[in-house]
């Protein structure tokens, strides 16, 4: 009983405080509802989307597999967020990068995210993770 | 068996052409997993390198880009794999690698590209019976 007022207590703040975030609202609830009546003053850490980006040299290295895949000029600039469609590259072009990138970095790609690549960022992503879990 | 490559079962029919894109991209994957063994068998490494035969791949699958229709799609990669099965078992040898898919290539052998072979017609002639 004591947690359950606990609870209805802390719930004004966390909604007037932070209105757009609704997953921290989430969390709030799930902290009081383990019915310990711990109160987290802690406030939850504004969840950015950094997805851990991937070393400069891994882009890089897809950077040049994807020019000289596509025969791109020199002054044509890629950079992580181009996608491939954009730079010219229709679906089988995009197989045979992930095809030139499994045999550049010795990895092994499954075929589910393999659809999903569509930007360089995205490549060097996966890349990293890949090359973490051997 | 020697062969690497599993002998795709497929049904006969793709169900749709999502589906018969799909093949082909599983296609071009295998094809592209079996370049290094490829490479071994018919010691092909100083005449061109695992990339340039990924491209030779590639425009030879791009070559029937146009397709439409998913049964014509399910026999050109009956064919392909059957094409593929036959080099990963070393049923053919290397001069039949080189001239069929090597040579005669303008971004792999390019002097013979600038050769002068006479006249147009006879650059037409030499390039097929119906001009």
């Amino acid at each position: 009983m004591a947690s359950v007022t606990a609870s209805s207590v802390k719930f004004s703040p966390a909604s007037s405080l932070i209105k757009q975030n609704q997953v921290s609202n989430l969390k709030k609830a799930s902290l009081s509802f383990t019915g310990n009546g711990f109160q987290s003053h802690r406030l939850p850490v504004r969840r950015f989307r950094i997805a851990c980006a991937a070393k400069p040299e891994t882009v890089n290295k897809v950077v040049d597999i994807v020019r000289k895949q596509l025969a791109l000029p020199d002054d044509r600039d890629v950079c992580g967020e181009s996608k491939f469609s954009v730079l010219g590259a229709d679906s089988l072009d995009t197989v045979e990068i992930v095809m030139g990138l499994e045999e550049e970095f010795g990895i092994c790609v499954e075929e589910e995210s393999a659809q999903s690549i569509s930007t360089v960022q995205e490549a060097a992503d996966l890349i990293e993770e890949l090359l973490e879990k051997k | 068996m020697a062969s690497t490559v599993k002998y795709l079962r497929v049904p006969p029919n793709s169900a749709s052409l999502e589906e018969a894109r799909r093949r082909v991209f599983d296609f071009f994957k295998t094809a592209c997993r079996s370049i290094p063994t490829i490479m071994e068998i018919y010691t092909i490494d100083d005449v061109v390198t695992p990339s340039q035969l990924r491209s030779i791949v590639a425009s030879e699958i791009r070559k029937n880009a146009h397709i439409s229709n998913p049964k014509v799609i399910d026999m050109l990669l009956f064919k392909g794999t059957e094409e593929l099965n036959n080099i990963v078992e070393h049923s053919k040898q290397r001069h039949h690698i080189l001239g069929q898919y090597v040579l005669g290539r303008p971004e792999i052998t390019p002097d013979s590209a600038t050769k002068d072979q006479g006249s147009e017609y006879l650059k037409n002639f030499f390039r097929s019976n119906y001009f």
